[in-house]
C-alpha cells in the first residue's frame, strides 16, 4: 500500500482511509460518535499511534506531525522504548520520543485537561488498547509482569532485526513485508513472538494474503460498492451483526463509545464493513459469533481490506467448515480434540469419558459436554480465551504453522491445568465422585478459568510447547488433516445410519453396538487415523490396536 | 469424603444442589446476569460463544448455572446437553420488542424438548431500567403462558441484572418450587 494512500493506524500501521474509501453507508443504528482519537487528539488525528515505535534515530516522524505532549511518560509501553532506544544508543535516549500521541493542531487549554486526563487513564490500557486488568488479573499483577516481559520483547525484537538483516531483508522503517524462508530457525523465532509492530505485515506475508488479494484485486471494494447501490440494510446477517458490533472488544478503548461522542468509533465502522461484505462474499458462512473476534482482532493489526481476506483465508484454510451454517467443521475438530486428548492426555481423557462411550467412539458424533468449552477455542481462535499477548503468540504460529497449532495449544492449556484438575480429583478419589456431573461441572470450570489467567505467553511456551519430551509437540499438520478426515467420515456414517433406522433405533443398545462394531471395522479397513511419535517411529493409536485384539480373539 | 459430608449435612440443614439452564436470545443479558450473581460485578458484555459455566451459592442451594450462547445458529451446539436440568431460567430483552416474537418461539421449542417436561421455568424480563421496556405482566400476556403451560410452574419476573433487581427474587422462587431431589 502507497503511504499516500493510507494513514497510521493506531498501532502506526497502515491502513486505508476509512471515512470517504467506499462511500459505504451502511445502516447505522446508533447516532455516531468520533471516536475516543478523534475527541482528544483532534479532526483527522484518528489514526494516530497508540504504541510507539522504536524508530531508527533519524527516521522521519510519523505520517502525521504532531506536537508532543508532555504526559506522554505515563504510558507503559512508551518507556518501554524509550528504555529500548537507551540500549541501543549507549546513552540517553537521543531522539525524543514523545510523540505517539500526537496532539491537535489546534490545542485548546480544554482540550489539554482532557488530554491528560485521556493519558492518565490510558495507564489502564495495554498497548493495543486492551484494559490490563480482568476478572481475574489485577493491573498490578498486570504491570509487574509486563516490567519483565517488554524486556523480553526488546531482546526478541533485536534478534529478529538481526535475522532480517543476516538474510539481506530490509526492516523498510520498521516495517518489513519480506520475512526469511521457512526453517526450523524462524518457527522458533515465531514460537517465541513476532515483534508486535511487525505482526500485520508477517500475518499476512505467512499466510499468503497477497498472494489471495492478487487473485481479488478490487473485489473487496466491489463488495461494498455494490452493497451501497442495491441491498442495503436488508442482509440476512445484518442484524446479528450489528447486535454484536458493540460487544466486540468493549475493553478496549479503540471500539469503546464515548458516551458524549456523536459518531460511533472508526474499528466499529471497519468491523461492520468487513463483516457485512463477508456475509456476501462467502453466504455459506455469512456471519457467525467469534468472526468478531476474529476481525477485530485483525483490525488492530491490518487495515480493512486486508483484515477482510485474512478472515477469508482463515476460515477457509486454518478452520475449514467451523464457521458453516451447520457448524460442522466445529463437531469435526471437537472430535479430533478428542481423539488427541484420549491419546496424549489419557488421565484427563478417562475423567471426562464415560466408558462406555470410550470404547464405542460414540464420543465422535455424541461429544462430551466439555467441547462446549473447547469449542469457543477453535471458533475464536482463542480471542478471548486466553489474556491478549497470549492470544497474539498463538496467532503468530497459527499464521505460520498452520491449524494443528490450535490442537498442540489445546493440548498444552489442559496439560498445564493438570495440577488444578488433580487437586479437584483428589477430593474426590476417596469417596468417588456422587454423581459424575458434578465433576463434569469442576472440570468444566477449571478448563474454563484457566486459560484466562495465562498472562504469560512463556508459560505455555517454555513449559510445554518447546519440552522435547511432551509427547504431543511431534503432532503434525498431516496427522490433523488425517483425523479431520477420519472424523469427519465417521460422523457421516453415523448421520446416514440414523437417518436410516431412525434416531430411536440407533440408540438402543443392541443395534447400538453392532452399528459401533461396523464402525470399527471400518475404521480398521481403510482410514485409519494414527499418530506418530516420532522417537519410536510409527504407532498406530493404542486403542486401535487394543481393537484389533480384540477383534482377533473373537 | 468431603462430598459424602456435605451430603450429610445436606440432609440436615437442607443443602442442595441443582443444575440451571440460562436461556435467551443473543444480547437478552444473560452473562451480565450470571456475573452479576456470581461476582456481584458488571462484566462489560461479549457474546458468548460456547458456555459459561458458574456455581452461584444461594442460602442453602448451590446452583450450577450453565449460560449458553446467543445466536440461533450456535444452538444446535448445546442441543443434547438438557439433561437432569432442574430449572430453565429463560431471559428476555424487554426493550426489544422487535425479537419478542422470535424469543417466543425460541422458548417454546424448548420448553417442548421432553427433556424440559419436569423443569420449573422463570423467565426474566429483562432490562426493565430501559425505556419502552414491557412489564413482566405484559411479557407474561405476549408469551402466553397461562394458555400453553399447564403442566410446568413458571413465573415471570422483571429483572435489571445492572442493579441486581429481580435475581435474588428469582433465585429464591427456583427454591422454593423445587423439590427436593
Amino acid at each position: 500500500m502507497s503511504r499516500s494512500a493510507s494513514l497510521l493506524n493506531s498501532y502506526g500501521m497502515h491502513v486505508r482511509p476509512m471515512h470517504s474509501g467506499h462511500g459505504v453507508s451502511l445502516p447505522k443504528k446508533s447516532p455516531s460518535v468520533p471516536d475516543l482519537n478523534r475527541t482528544y487528539l483532534g479532526e483527522n488525528k484518528s489514526n494516530v499511534s497508540m504504541m510507539s515505535e522504536p524508530k531508527p534515530p533519524n527516521s522521519k516522524p510519523s505520517l502525521v506531525e504532531s506536537n508532543s505532549v508532555e504526559d506522554a511518560t505515563d504510558l507503559s509501553f512508551i518507556e518501554l522504548y524509550e528504555e529500548a532506544e537507551e540500549d541501543e544508543n549507549g546513552s540517553g535516549s537521543t531522539t525524543p520520543m514523545t510523540d505517539p500521541i500526537p496532539a491537535a493542531v489546534s490545542y485548546s487549554s480544554e482540550l489539554e485537561q482532557t488530554t491528560n486526563s485521556i493519558l492518565k487513564d490510558l495507564s489502564h490500557f495495554d498497548r493495543y488498547g486492551f484494559k490490563k486488568q480482568s476478572t481475574y488479573i489485577t493491573e498490578n499483577e498486570y504491570n509487574s509482569w509486563w516490567s519483565e516481559y517488554s524486556q523480553y520483547c526488546i531482546r526478541r525484537k533485536r534478534k529478529w532485526q538481526d535475522l532480517l538483516e543476516k538474510s539481506g531483508l530490509s526492516t523498510n522503517n520498521d516495517s518489513p513485508d519480506r520475512f526469511p524462508p521457512k526453517s526450523e530457525k524462524l518457527k522458533r523465532y515465531v514460537r517465541k513472538g513476532i515483534p508486535a509492530e511487525w505482526r500485520g505485515n508477517a500475518w499476512w506475508y505467512f499466510a499468503r494474503g497477497q498472494e489471495k488479494l492478487n487473485k481479488n484485486k478490487g473485489l473487496y471494494d466491489k463488495i461494498l460498492n455494490n452493497l451501497n447501490s442495491s441491498q442495503n440494510g436488508q442482509l440476512r446477517d445484518s442484524d446479528v451483526i450489528e447486535r454484536d458490533l458493540n460487544r466486540t472488544f468493549p475493553d478496549n478503548i479503540h471500539f469503546q463509545r464515548k458516551s458524549d461522542d456523536t459518531e460511533e468509533p472508526l474499528m466499529i465502522q471497519s468491523l461492520r464493513r468487513v463483516l457485512i461484505a463477508f456475509s456476501i462474499y462467502n453466504p455459506k458462512i455469512g456471519y457467525c459469533q467469534s468472526m468478531n473476534f476474529l476481525v477485530g482482532l485483525l483490525l488492530l493489526f491490518l487495515d480493512e481490506e486486508k483484515a477482510f481476506w485474512m478472515l477469508v483465508i482463515i476460515t477457509s484454510r486454518y478452520l475449514p467448515g467451523v464457521h458453516n451454517v451447520n457448524l460442522e467443521g466445529v463437531n469435526i475438530d471437537q472430535g479430533v480434540l478428542m481423539l488427541c486428548i484420549k491419546e496424549y492426555l489419557p488421565e484427563f481423557w478417562h475423567r471426562i469419558m464415560p466408558k462406555q462411550q470410550a470404547r464405542n467412539n460414540e464420543f465422535l458424533y455424541k461429544l462430551p459436554p466439555l467441547t462446549l468449552c473447547t469449542a469457543s477455542w477453535f471458533m475464536s481462535c482463542f480471542v478471548g480465551v486466553v489474556p491478549i499477548e497470549t492470544t497474539l503468540r498463538i496467532w503468530d504460529c497459527l499464521f505460520y504453522e498452520e491449524s494443528h497449532v490450535l490442537f498442540k495449544i489445546s493440548l498444552s492449556i489442559i496439560k498445564l491445568s493438570e495440577q488444578e484438575l488433580s487437586r479437584h480429583n483428589h477430593h474426590n478419589t476417596r469417596s468417588r465422585p456422587p454423581n459424575k456431573d458434578d465433576d463434569d461441572i469442576e472440570i468444566f470450570q477449571i478448563i474454563q478459568t484457566f486459560p484466562k489467567k495465562l498472562l504469560n505467553p512463556n508459560d505455555i511456551f517454555d513449559r510445554v510447547i518447546f519440552k522435547r519430551r511432551i509427547s504431543f509437540n511431534n503432532l503434525n499438520q498431516e496427522e490433523i488433516d488425517r483425523c479431520r478426515k477420519y472424523v469427519t467420515s465417521q460422523r457421516l456414517k453415523h448421520k446416514n445410519y440414523t437417518e436410516l433406522v431412525g434416531d430411536k433405533a440407533a440408540s438402543s443398545s443392541n443395534r447400538d453396538s453392532k452399528m459401533a462394531s461396523d464402525l470399527i471395522n471400518d475404521a480398521l479397513s481403510s482410514e485409519v487415523y494414527g499418530f506418530k511419535k516420532s522417537l519410536t517411529g510409527v504407532h498406530w493409536n493404542n486403542s486401535i490396536k487394543e481393537k484389533v485384539r480384540q477383534i482377533r480373539r473373537r | 469424603m468431603g462430598n459424602s459430608i456435605s451430603k450429610v449435612m445436606g440432609k440436615i440443614f437442607g443443602y442442595r444442589e441443582m443444575k440451571i439452564l440460562m436461556l435467551g436470545l443473543d444480547n437478552a443479558g444473560k452473562t451480565t446476569i450470571l456475573y452479576k450473581l456470581k461476582l456481584n460485578k458488571i462484566k462489560t458484555s461479549a457474546p458468548t460463544v460456547g458456555f459459561n459455566v458458574e456455581t452461584v451459592s444461594f442460602r442453602n442451594v448451590k446452583f450450577n448455572m450453565w449460560d449458553v450462547g446467543g445466536q440461533d445458529r450456535l444452538r444446535p451446539l448445546w442441543r443434547h446437553y438438557f439433561p437432569a436440568t432442574t430449572a430453565l431460567i429463560f431471559v428476555i430483552d424487554s426493550q426489544d420488542t422487535e425479537r419478542l416474537n422470535e424469543a417466543k418461539e425460541e422458548l417454546y421449542s424448548i420448553i417442548g424438548e421432553k427433556e424440559m417436561e419436569n423443569v420449573v421455568l422463570l423467565v426474566l424480563a429483562n432490562k426493565q431500567d430501559l425505556k419502552g421496556a414491557l412489564n413482566p405482566q405484559e411479557i407474561s400476556d405476549y408469551l402466553q403462558l397461562n394458555d400453553h403451560l399447564n403442566n410446568q410452574l413458571w413465573c415471570v419476573i422483571g429483572s435489571n441484572a445492572l442493579t441486581g433487581q429481580g435475581l435474588v427474587e428469582g433465585l429464591s422462587w427456583i427454591t422454593n418450587n423445587t423439590k427436593e431431589k
